[in-house]
């Protein structure tokens, strides 16, 4: 009885491994999708390894599309139009994608795998984006929840970038947290300082990626980030320009304005900044600064809540009812915003209304 | 108690560090379907369904929703603030969509009392009847909720 017993678990063990080894040996041969090939643009073409993610077969040639979720298939960042080899639309695309781009078959990078050979088109921008390995040499508090860091570039040791760009910053395991994140940042320094960038980050309450910064790193750390991103940057037209920022939203306006100061500009400029109280305020001396070194600029705070005595009391409550005297010609005016998704909903409703052309309304694409 | 796949991922997703800092299961030993079974029946008692809590809670974050840099007084007695900032929350049970990362302050100036939500609070509630562990950050006690949101 007892030798029967020992006998059938051990016929049970062998046919499991048995089936085991027929299952890794199929699952080798069956998911060998061999050299697949990418053709980029239909401009140049990668070879890749079949199998893994578009995104990350890219992000292997280092093509780096956008990724703020690190591949979870829940931003919607890594948004690319594959034009064929992509497989049918998945239902985990599908919410990130609207009825428009499913028509022009924009698909998620981090969500198909690379079976075969596959086309894609990206933005042309994208080659320029890179993976650096960075130090902090610099933590400055500009308020009581707002920091300015600077990060000396080790690796490449330049950066190219155009004035309201943003990098994506990648987080370590800390505390609780187990894995890596990436999240997106301005950069708010000028792009002429080509060895180094400085992020400007606000802590957000539960923020995974905010808490690390601000509570986390210190001077001398490494980091990671990838970039540049984006297209938030200014036209290169003659219009005059409003700002509106709030909040971290002040990093990307920064840039521009620095920027602005070295290539020199003589366009109409009115920069408007939202805070709550006189506390939120930072950087204003510097941005008060700006108006001697531009022809036509002003900067203007504007405080939701008043402290008596506050010098910065001229203007207060929202900043839209300020945008119909600041803006002349609205056909001849381009807007530029970074902050609270609120406050943008709110003034882009307000600079529509004051007959400002939608297409030149620019905010940042990841808010 | 054996968990199916799906059940395992929603947990792993529930967990600190991985959608928020803290996680939605606080310091509760419970599953989340103790969790959401115990919630029910306490708003069962009082005479709420979750979706008539989640209407209520989205109506005081759309009024006060563009006033981004101030406090809105509501029907002469909540004092409602909420805070928008940059990017996005998945749900944790994997539900299609993005939630704009937004918080939600109100005082009942009778009671005293002041209670915060998310968005994604307000989708938890109606699409999962789900109000957070014991000890999570953004836990909503749904007693307390009915006594100071009506």
């Amino acid at each position: 009885m007892f030798l029967q017993i020992i006998s059938d678990i051990g016929a049970t063990a062998l046919i499991s491994v048995i089936l085991a080894v027929i299952l890794v040996i199929a699952q080798r041969y069956l998911n060998d999708y061999g050299i697949c090939k990418i053709n980029i643009n239909k401009k140049r073409e990668v070879s890749v390894k079949g199998g893994s993610t578009l995104l990350n077969s890219l992000s292997d040639q280092q093509i780096y599309l956008a990724s703020a979720c690190g591949g979870k298939g829940s931003c919607g960042a890594c948004k690319c139009q594959v034009l064929t080899g992509g497989g049918p639309l998945l239902p985990t695309e599908k919410p990130l994608l609207t009825v428009k781009e499913q028509q022009d078959n924009f698909r998620l990078a981090c969500q198909i795998k690379v079976k075969t050979d596959i086309n894609i088109n990206i933005p042309e921008s994208i080659f320029n984006i890179r993976k650096y390995k960075a130090q902090i040499t610099e933590i400055l508090d500009y308020t009581y929840d707002i920091k300015g860091i600077t990060f000396k570039l080790l690796e490449p040791v330049k950066i190219d970038f155009k004035a309201g760009q943003y990098v994506q910053l990648e987080t370590q395991p800390y505390g609780k947290v187990k894995q890596k994140t990436m999240r997106a940042y301005s950069i708010s320094s000028k792009p002429e300082d080509t060895d180094s960038i400085q992020l400007i980050v606000r802590l957000v309450p539960e923020g995974i990626c905010t808490t690390w910064v601000h509570k986390y790193l210190k001077v001398g750390d490494e980091v990671r980030f990838t970039g540049p991103y984006g297209d938030f940057f200014i036209r290169d037209t003659d219009a005059d320009m409003i700002f509106i920022a709030g909040g971290s939203g002040k990093a990307p306006i920064k840039s521009i304005l620095e920027h602005l100061q070295v290539v020199g500009t003589t366009r109409k400029m009115m920069y408007f900044f939202g805070a709550r109280t006189e506390h939120d305020l930072y950087l204003t001396d510097e941005f008060k600064a700006f108006e001697k070194v531009f022809p036509d600029f002003q900067y203007v705070p504007v405080l939701s809540r008043c402290d008596d005595g506050s010098k910065w009391c001229a203007r207060t409550g929202y900043i839209m009812p300020y945008l119909k005297d600041a803006i002349k010609d609205p056909k001849k005016t381009e807007a530029y915003m970074c902050g609270s998704p609120g406050m943008l909903d709110a003034c882009q409703k307000e600079l529509l209304a004051l007959g400002v052309p939608q297409d030149k309304i620019y905010y940042d694409s990841f808010a | 108690m054996k968990q199916s796949p799906k059940e395992i991922k929603i947990t792993a997703r529930m967990q600190p560090g991985v959608i928020t800092l803290s996680g939605f299961l606080g310091e509760d030993d419970r599953h989340y379907h103790e969790i959401i079974a115990d919630d029910e029946k306490t708003l069962a008692a009082y005479g709420f369904s979750p979706e008539v809590i989640a209407d209520r809670l989205e109506y005081f974050t759309n009024a006060s929703f563009e006033n981004f840099t101030g406090v809105e007084f509501i029907e002469n007695l909540y004092q409602v603030e909420t805070e928008v900032t940059r990017g996005k929350l998945p749900c944790p049970f994997s539900h299609a969509g993005l939630y704009r990362k937004t918080v939600t302050t109100l005082t009942n100036t009778k009671t005293g009392v002041t209670i915060r939500w998310s968005g994604l609070n307000i989708h938890l509630i109606r699409e999962h009847h789900f109000f957070e562990g014991k000890g999570s950050t953004f836990r909503l006690e749904p007693e307390l909720l009915i006594k100071t949101i009506f």
